[in-house]
């Protein structure tokens, strides 16, 4: 099976029935896992099965810049609110900040388990990560109710200074509110929880 | 039809048929030489020589025999030809030292070796001068101002292995190195020395940089075990054995890296096979019917011969004498007895007999003082199998034994390391219970207290005693109980999800749990605890394995030492709190410093990112046909705002009257 990352035109896609998409970049090594638009649309980021990111033209479908920090699959990419910079979510139980123009790797969050989703605060320092066991081993680990959790790192320490319990299973998917006030996530027991911050949320400072 | 018209053997074909090639020399390697026969003459010869046709016609079919004279009387030492050169070893291994009557013993001796022996060299030569290798101070690791002791990890699936320093905030790494061990890693009694394993044999390491001190080539190494005092190392291998040369198991001595022997051995399924005597003067093996002990340096059988004791089932030495207890099972109606031999006298200095006697474990307390003899029975007219322990009191004249009858199922026993006390694990899944004896000096021995309802399957003490730790390893889910035994309270209740390991520190002040990918292959991680069951670290490792912690040698301090030392415990404890606040503050004031350089470097980062946004801003507005996306509120004229009210609740309060 060949992969390819599709761009399609949104107004075409809709309005007409055929289908066929603006660019297509085949990419036949390592499949793309996910995608994001570079900050001025001039490129798209994708990340790896094997943990590579590549910027591809979104013009020729060239290759611009190519990095592998990750050793194992992306599973989630997603851009900070003013396209600055995005952050990966990786099986190799680590999440990454990256400039999206340069591709430098700015930070890194780790935990001891496969990170599945990974957002940016719009309006605090913080960052969110969501993951847990591959939904085949799940029985293995503790059956405890609701240990799954969605973890609030720092994004400039780089440490975890809170988690949310609730998920009965793996978390698959984490998002901020556009207005920071809240995030929700979504996971593989079914649920999407959505969670308000409290006011010592905005407050809290690691001690400095 | 295709024909071989060349015939041309193969240099390997060729082999095979010249090795089975009769050969003139079979026939001496066949031969053994008796000494020590009686002296007879021709009127007893015939039945000399039939004694000794019984004797010998045991380890094969004697094919010649011949009895050299002189002066009408047998010279004393005889020629027996045996029909494959194994019985010959046979009749070596087995009849050499054979007493036949107070006068005769028999040396016998295969024919070959006198060719042997008669060609070593008469001169001596002596051994060459090594240059001395300095590996420095071997104790490095002791002498550390701030008391850390060293532990071993292996993770990365044994793809690394590291030494750190254990420190309450967090380990100090001291080495690592890649590929140090190929399966896994041991140190030596008293801490000298690291082992690792090799396809070719095993490496020790020590001094301040693991230097590698001593290398023995033992191929296909598997297990190995140290004397105590250290002097020696036994490795075991179980691709090296043959008759002639057994390999098996060897024995070397560790700082001249010289093979002293060599065994053979059927299974290591109870490793270590040879076990030692505290002092390291022996060490000692059990086979069918027989304990063979050895003495060092020589390495030779104690007293030249092995001591015969039918059905022998298991032996152990005590840790602080040289005595060592074994157990036969019953034997037609002579009852199951324990024996306690004193070594090297061989002096039986206790002896208990055990009725109905279904199995027997050895318990030894670490400093000799109490041996346990758990013992399993079927009483007689009953089915079931009832559990006593049998208390040897080692240390009163006439080893006087108590007994204590467990009414359930033992999962698991343990002696307080250094005192009198003993926990016991006994029930069954869910209820387990755990007891807490005291073997007290007037001859009783006291239930001091029963927890029951335990997820526990295994005992851990403190080395130090007092202090212990239940745990319920692996299927129990790693649950953790910690206790005080000097009041028998439980200090502290906790979890380790998975846990498979339990290892104390060698001074008793923290207790490492770990969850090794060797048995569960997610979470590994080892976690710190203070004795008392507080948490300080949790670390997660890559495929983490195997924690050791390093041994100490036995304190140089005496006991009168000891005793002033805890005497003026108040005065150092203020200096080590002072200490300790000031290493704490330290470690805030680092913390904070490198929180403080992070942040700076991210703002910079964040205000120059933020500068290039705000210049692309007209790029954006271009892209968007003029619509400005940048904020939430960008377009608030595309904004539809709609107020809806609900009906909640209806109060009616009355203002009173106005």
């Amino acid at each position: 099976h060949k992969c390819f990352a599709l761009v399609k035109d949104v107004k075409v896609f809709v309005s007409t029935e055929d289908n066929q998409p603006y660019l297509s970049i085949p990419c036949s090594e390592h499949k793309i896992t996910s995608a994001v638009w570079g900050p001025l649309g001039e490129f798209v980021i994708a990340g790896h099965e094997n943990g590579e990111i590549n910027q591809f033209s979104a013009k020729s479908g060239d290759i611009l810049k190519k990095i592998k920090e990750h050793t194992k699959q992306i599973n989630d990419i997603q851009s900070s609110v003013d396209n600055t910079m995005f952050i990966t979510a990786s099986k190799d139980n680590t999440a990454k900040l990256f400039d999206s123009t340069s591709l430098d790797h700015i930070k890194t969050f780790r935990t001891e388990r496969p990170v599945n989703s990974a957002a940016i605060s719009p309006i605090m320092d913080h960052v969110v990560m969501g993951g847990g066991q591959e939904a085949m081993e799940v029985t293995t680990t503790s059956t405890r109710i609701g240990k799954f959790e969605a973890r609030f790192f720092h994004a400039a320490y780089e440490e975890e200074f809170g988690r949310v319990k609730g998920h009965f299973g793996p978390i698959n998917c984490v998002a901020f509110h556009p207005d920071g006030k809240s995030y929700s996530s979504g996971g593989e027991d079914g649920y999407v929880r959505i969670h308000y911050f409290d006011p010592q949320y905005f407050d809290f400072e690691l001690e400095v | 039809i295709t024909y071989l018209t060349n015939l041309s053997l193969s240099a390997e074909l060729l082999d095979d048929i010249l090795r089975e090639k009769p050969q003139e020399a079979d026939g001496i390697d066949s031969v053994v030489v008796v000494d020590n026969v009686p002296q007879v003459g021709p009127e007893r010869l015939e039945k000399l020589k039939n004694v000794i046709h019984k004797i010998f016609s045991k380890f094969g079919k004697i094919t010649t025999e011949f009895y050299p004279e002189a002066d009408g009387m047998t010279k004393g030492y005889i020629f027996l030809e045996y029909a494959a050169p194994t019985q010959a070893l046979e009749a070596v291994k087995n009849a050499d030292g054979y007493k036949l009557d107070k006068q005769h013993t028999f040396r016998v001796n295969l024919f070959t070796d006198f060719d042997k022996y008669m060609n070593i060299c008469d001169e001596w030569e002596a051994p060459e001068k090594q240059p001395f290798k300095d590996f420095g101070n071997m104790r490095h690791w002791i002498e550390d101002p701030d008391c850390r002791d060293q532990y071993s990890v292996i993770y990365e699936a044994g793809e690394r292995t590291a030494i750190f320093s254990n420190d309450a905030k967090e380990p100090i790494i001291n080495e690592e190195r890649a590929r140090w061990t190929e399966t896994y890693v041991r140190w030596s009694p008293k801490g000298t020395y690291l082992a690792t394993f090799h396809q070719r044999g095993i490496a020790l390491w020590g001094g301040e940089k693991f230097k590698q001190i001593q290398r023995f080539s033992h191929q296909g190494v598997s297990l190995i075990d140290f004397s105590p005092c250290e002097r020696y190392v036994v490795t075991f291998s179980p691709l090296m054995d043959t008759k002639e040369d057994p390999q098996a198991i060897i024995i070397w001595d560790i700082l001249t890296g010289q093979k002293k022997r060599g065994f053979h051995c059927e299974s290591s399924a109870h490793w270590p096979i040879f076990k030692w005597s505290h002092d390291g003067k022996f060490f000692a093996r059990m086979s069918t019917d027989t304990l063979s002990i050895y003495e060092t340096p020589s390495m030779g059988l104690l007293d030249k011969k092995s001591l015969k004791i039918n059905g022998i089932k298991d032996f152990s030495w005590s840790p602080g004498d040289n005595i060592i207890a074994f157990w036969v099972p019953e034997d037609k109606d002579i009852p199951a007895r324990v024996t306690l031999m004193q070594m090297p006298s061989r002096q039986e200095i206790r002896v208990r007999n055990l009725f109905n006697v279904v199995d027997c474990k050895l318990h030894w307390q670490r400093n000799g003082d109490y041996l346990c003899v758990k013992v399993d029975r079927t009483p007689k007219g009953t089915q079931g199998v009832v559990t006593n322990f049998e208390i040897f009191r080692m240390r009163e004249k006439q080893v006087p034994v108590d007994v204590v009858e467990m009414k359930e199922s033992i999962i698991a026993f343990a002696w307080e390391p250094n005192g009198s006390k003993f926990a016991v694990l006994h029930g069954e899944s869910p209820r387990i219970n755990a007891s807490f004896y005291h073997v007290k000096n007037n001859g009783k021995i006291e239930l001091i207290k029963m927890f029951d309802k335990q997820q526990a399957n295994s005992i851990f003490w403190s080395p130090q005693g007092q202090f212990m730790v239940l745990a319920g390893l692996r299927s129990m889910n790693g649950a953790l109980a910690f206790v005080d035994t000097s009041d028998c309270t439980l200090m502290n209740i906790a979890e380790h999800y998975m846990a498979s390991d339990v290892e104390w520190d060698p001074t008793g002040r923290y207790v490492v749990t770990s969850v090794s990918w060797w048995s569960h292959k997610v979470d590994n991680a080892y976690w710190l605890w203070t004795f008392q069951g507080r948490l300080l670290q949790k670390n997660n490792k890559d495929r983490f394995c195997q924690l050791l912690w390093r041994p100490r040698p036995p304190t140089l301090l005496s006991i009168d030492q000891i005793k002033m030392i805890k005497k003026d415990l108040k005065k150092y404890s203020k200096i080590f709190e002072q200490k300790d606040r000031l290493s704490q503050s330290k470690a805030s004031k680092e913390l904070v410093d490198k929180r403080r350089a992070m942040m700076e470097e991210y703002r910079n980062y964040r205000e120059a990112a933020l500068q290039n946004y705000q210049e692309q801003k007209n790029l954006r507005l271009e892209l968007r046909g003029g619509v400005d996306t940048d904020e939430l509120d960008s377009n608030v004229d595309d904004w539809e705002e709609e107020t809806i009210e609900f009906f909640i609740n209806e109060e009616i309060i009355p203002l009173g009257d106005l």
